[in-house]
């Protein structure tokens, strides 16, 4: 249970189509991130499966059941929004039972769920405080834990994260990941970071002007990107794009090759050019550089001692060429 | 160090700011209310003068005088019915108007004509409305061969007449003051709690109205304060009747004032309204202070 | 002693940095403030100031305002010494008190100066007249009239009534469904109902004192007082229209203009306006005649307003020219015709043909009628005691309190002799 079915789902606000007709299937327990840029449609996609946002047309099911025209509260899910929307005049204790009472559950039993909740996000000691009183990221947890408390047949997440600090946010990535693995729930996770997608997905949905552009694991997008949009969209840093002769010499009208995928050498290669600035991690080394075919960023492991002006031999390697149509579809 | 400089040159600039405000604050309002305390310890009457006396007779002839008291109890019906209609009633319209967006809009500018309307004038609309011969609401009735009873001419329908005014006349002054405060709520708080199964009206009493609850207590203050300062209304609608059923305690100050020449008396009954607002103010300002601190 | 030099800084001020001319000394630069409270006569008065203006040079700055405004700037005026106001409205029913107080400049002088005093209706002119001086020159003398509707009294058959035992037996048989049979002011108030009750008080032979002015003992608690306030009571409640109980002036006027009522008893002011074909859709149906009466006469109603000039006044010649031309035959002619009632204070008037006319119109005797009401009217029909406006406030809320049933008109009366008492005995 918990399987979620959108059959030609569609969203007009007026006369403008934010989502054309859209289908897709998550599987129950599936961990189903939804990325694209900003004014994707992704968060608008979320607030219609929690029903938020009336659909204007198609069907909506959740674990077999047509929901398409319940209300919120009645679709048995729980959502984490990016504000927590927690509610400020409650202790954290009364946060989480709110739920419970509104499905009126016998307040023994709500207790219970709620002290349990508490202990696995580690809560226990802030019961009787109020949300002004915690940190960013206790306030993150208490959202969380008003979600588990219902029991829901899936949870949606709306870019949950992005209130964090950097720290926090892969401390806070962790913990949701370890709590689907401990839940098995269907988990459906707004955001416009790629790299949370890749760590936490089963499964990516890409969505650009409302539609889907590719579905598929974390590595089939990052392999195997249906289109320049998603091959630009997935990895860090972003895909090297050559168009023109040299792409045409390499096979189509496009190629792609990520950063990591190019051997920067100090005497030979492909392409030459000159640094323009690099960035020296230490486990890394991020050049970019301007060569003949247009400005290219490479991804060398350790340090690689350049300086801006110092010329540089490129070495893609072919086998992970991306080629694409002048449509921008990967062929 | 430079930034404490800074900030004692700024805090000289703010103090500067206020000298006008407290001149005209201490000339205005401070000056008159001592001079009116000055008079309530006298026995200044317009026409025969002072003799001279000074004491505290004025306020100890306060509580033996029964028409003072019961003017506090007309005082007081007057303005908790009142407070109580116009909160609920500015209250349930700002809730309406929150959610009403684009061309609806509009509405807000109608539903805030009536505190555009002077005390006087209201006073005139409502006594007509309120007397049966000149009424449409009782001409309409009429019709159907049912007689609306006189509101005027009985203590309880007289009081609710003047609620009915004042409300009518006050309610986009808390109409307003929610709206802003609805605004200030987070729009997540209420699709939260409809994700997590409550209807809307438990989420309006549950989280909105539990939010509200320091702004309403500020603006049921405002309103307290002045609904004792009820005077237009009463002296346009009902001249403190049927009888004396209406002379709250301002109007009755004023008749001991001006009506029988008892200037100090009057300043007495000043005196104990001023003291009871403030006490109320600060009652509810505590108040105020222990909810809002969460 | 006049405001020259502040007029010509004005002036200068309106010319503003040319300084043109030297200012002439007695054109625009005198200036009089009156300060009047609201009622149809004074607004026609305000109506008329630059007519003032052009016979005299003086400007009249005319503040016309509501009564309780008036009471309260008065009261600060007064009480503070600004002298911001020259001339003063002046009710009768004020004189006494205000001038116990030291508040009004005697203007005797003036009125004994004036060539054709005698045409002053005496009555109302020697209402001003306190220890031998007068303190203000009359403008409007209302009196109690009665107005009923002649279709409604005949299709009953029945007369309209001479005295108040009359009216009850006539309010009986021309009550209806459609129209009440009387509307009278009934809110509480010593120019409100006990501008009106008081006619019923002493036609049955009732008074406030025992015998004023010589023995001040209150009398309110007579059977003659109780008779009248049950005819009252009886009137109002049985045969009046619902909501009686808070009617005032506006209330009344309506209730007759629009058919509601079929008959009144009160001031020109009033019945006036159930006469105006402009105003009253039975206009022509009212007919007016002087109050009922009873065992002790008819005692029609009597309002004076005049106008005073405030103690220590600055600019009191200017003032007493305002004064006088304010109430001139001319200026009181003027105001005959062009309002609705004839409630001028000079015999004069009524000798204008335009005048006579005019109130012909309306009913042949309407201005006999009204000098014969007049000349009923006892001067104290209100008692003039500075204490009045206090009493009578008491009075009044009782009375009203009888009529809406909050408490026996025994104990009306009763309590209204106690705070009498009191108010005396300081």
């Amino acid at each position: 249970m918990g399987n979620i079915t959108l059959d030609k789902v569609v969203k007009r606000f007026g006369d403008v189509e934010v989502i054309p007709p859209l289908d897709l299937e998550i599987a129950d327990g599936e961990f189903v991130v939804f990325v694209g840029p900003s004014g994707c449609g992704k968060s608008t996609l979320l607030r219609i499966i929690a029903g938020l946002e009336d659909l204007t047309s198609g069907h909506i099911e959740i674990s077999g059941r047509d929901v398409s025209h319940l209300a919120p509260g009645d679709r048995g899910l729980a959502m984490v929004f990016q504000s927590y929307a927690l509610y400020p005049h409650m202790t954290v204790r009364e946060n989480m039972l709110f739920p419970l009472e509104m499905t009126r559950v016998d307040s023994r039993a709500a207790n219970e769920k709620v002290e349990r909740a508490a202990e696995v996000l580690n809560l226990s000691a802030y019961m009787d405080r109020k949300p002004g009183q915690l940190s960013g990221g206790q306030r993150q947890r208490v959202a969380i834990g008003r979600a588990i408390v219902r029991e829901p047949s899936a949870f949606l997440f709306d870019e949950p994260l992005s209130n964090l600090d950097a720290a926090l946010r892969v401390n806070m990535r962790i913990e949701i990941a370890e709590l689907h693995a401990k839940l098995g729930t269907t988990m459906i996770y707004v955001t416009h970071d790629q790299v949370e997608a890749m760590t936490m997905a089963d499964r990516i949905v890409v969505l650009q002007a409302g539609r889907i552009e590719q579905v598929g694991t974390p590595l089939e997008l990052y392999e195997r990107p249906c289109n320049e949009f998603v091959a630009g969209f997935i990895g860090s840093p972003r895909m090297n794009f050559i168009r023109g002769a040299e792409a045409e010499r390499l096979g189509a009208p496009v190629i792609g090759i990520r950063p990591e995928h190019i051997n920067a050498s100090r005497d030979a290669g492909m392409w030459n050019g000159k640094v323009s600035f690099s960035e020296h991690l230490g486990s890394d080394t991020y050049l970019h550089i301007d060569t003949d075919v247009g400005p290219v960023n490479v991804r060398t492991t350790g340090e690689f001692g350049v300086h801006r002006g110092d010329t540089v031999w490129l070495n893609p390697n072919e086998q992970s060429i991306h080629r694409f149509d002048t449509n921008g579809m990967a062929v | 160090m430079p930034a404490t400089r800074a900030s004692a040159a700024m805090d000289r600039t703010y103090r500067r700011m206020l000298v006008p405000a407290s001149l005209a604050v201490g000339i205005f309002a401070i000056t008159p209310l001592l001079g009116m305390l000055a008079l309530s310890f006298t026995d200044f009457h317009l026409v025969r003068g002072w003799s001279g006396e000074i004491g505290i007779q004025n306020f100890v002839r306060l509580f033996e005088d029964r028409r003072f008291i019961s003017s506090i109890y007309i005082m007081m019906a007057l303005s908790v019915f009142g407070v109580l209609a116009q909160v609920v009633l500015g209250t349930a319209i700002a809730v309406g108007l929150d959610k009403i967006v684009g061309r609806w809009r509009f509405a807000r500018g109608i539903f805030v004509v009536p505190f555009a309307v002077p005390h006087v004038a209201v006073a005139l609309i409502w006594l007509s409305l309120f007397t049966p011969t000149l009424s449409p609401i009782n001409a309409f009735f009429a019709v159907f061969g049912i007689e609306v009873p006189a509101l005027l001419t009985t203590q309880t329908g007289a009081i609710t007449a003047i609620v009915i005014a004042d409300t009518w006349a006050t309610y986009p002054f808390v109409m307003l003051i929610v709206l802003a405060a609805l605004q200030g709520i987070s729009p997540d708080l209420d699709e939260a709690a409809a994700l997590d199964g409550a209807t809307r009206v438990k989420a309006f009493f549950r989280i909105t109205l539990p939010l509200l609850y320091p702004t309403l207590l500020m603006v049921a203050l405002f309103r307290f304060i002045e609904t004792l300062k009820h005077f237009p209304l009463i002296f346009v609608m009902t001249s403190g009747g049927p009888g004396r059923a209406t002379q709250a305690t301002n109007y009755y100050a004023y008749v001991q004032t001006f009506q029988n020449s008892n200037v100090a008396y009057g300043a007495s009954i000043a005196v104990f309204l001023f003291l009871f607002a403030a006490a109320i103010s600060f009652y509810i300002a505590k108040a105020n202070a222990r909810l809002s601190d969460a | 002693m006049i405001k020259t030099t502040h007029g010509a800084l004005s002036a200068m001020l309106l010319l503003g940095s040319t300084a043109l001319a030297p200012i002439a000394a007695n054109a625009q630069d005198r200036e009089v403030n009156v300060l009047l409270f609201s009622m149809p006569s004074t607004r026609g008065l305000a109506a008329l100031a630059d007519d003032f203006e052009a016979e005299t040079g003086i400007t009249a700055n005319i503040d016309v305002v509501g009564q309780d405004v008036f009471e309260s700037r008065i009261t600060l005026s007064f009480t503070g010494g600004a002298r911001d106001i020259d001339v003063v409205h002046t009710p009768v029913i004020q004189v006494q008190r205000w001038v116990e107080a030291g508040w009004l400049e005697p203007v005797t002088d003036t009125v004994e100066g004036l060539e054709d005093k005698d045409d002053i209706l005496s009555g109302p002119l020697e209402a001003y007249q306190v220890n031998g001086d007068y303190y203000g020159l009359p403008f409007f003398a209302e009196t109690g009239l009665m107005a009923y509707r002649k279709d409604l009294l005949d299709a009953a058959g029945v007369e309209a009534p001479e005295t108040w035992d009359e009216m009850l037996e006539v309010a009986k048989a021309v009550d209806s469904d459609e129209t009440a049979a009387i509307a009278m002011r009934v809110a509480p108030g010593q120019g409100f109902n006990m501008f009106v009750f008081p006619m019923l008080m002493r036609a049955y032979g009732g008074k406030f004192f025992a015998d004023y002015p010589d023995d001040m003992t209150p009398a309110l608690d007579s059977p003659e007082n109780l008779e009248a306030l049950n005819t009252y009571i009886t009137l109002m409640n049985d045969y009046g229209p619902q909501g009686i109980g808070n009617f005032n002036f506006p209330e009344v006027v309506a209730a007759l203009q629009n058919g509601q009522a079929a008959m009144t008893v009160d001031g020109t002011s009033i019945v006036s306006q159930a006469v105006d074909p402009a105003a009253s859709q039975f206009a022509d149906e009212f007919v007016l005649a002087l109050p009922p009466g009873g065992p002790a006469g008819r005692s029609p109603a009597i309002a004076v307003h005049g106008l005073g000039i405030p103690a220590g006044s600055e600019n009191a010649e200017t003032a007493a020219e305002f004064i006088k031309w304010a109430t001139s035959t001319e200026t009181l002619t003027k105001l005959a015709i062009n309002e609705a009632f004839p409630d001028f204070t000079r015999a004069s008037v009524a000798e204008n043909a335009e005048v006579q006319a005019k109130y012909a119109e309306v009913q042949e005797d309407f201005l006999d009628l009204r000098i014969e009401a007049l000349n009923l009217a006892i001067g104290h029909y209100r008692p003039l005691i500075p204490t009045w406006p206090e009493i009578g406030a008491a009075i009044g809320e009782n009375v009203n309190a009888a009529v809406n049933g909050q408490m026996s008109p025994e104990e009306a009366l009763e309590a209204a002799q106690e705070e009498m008492e009191i108010i005396l005995s300081y």
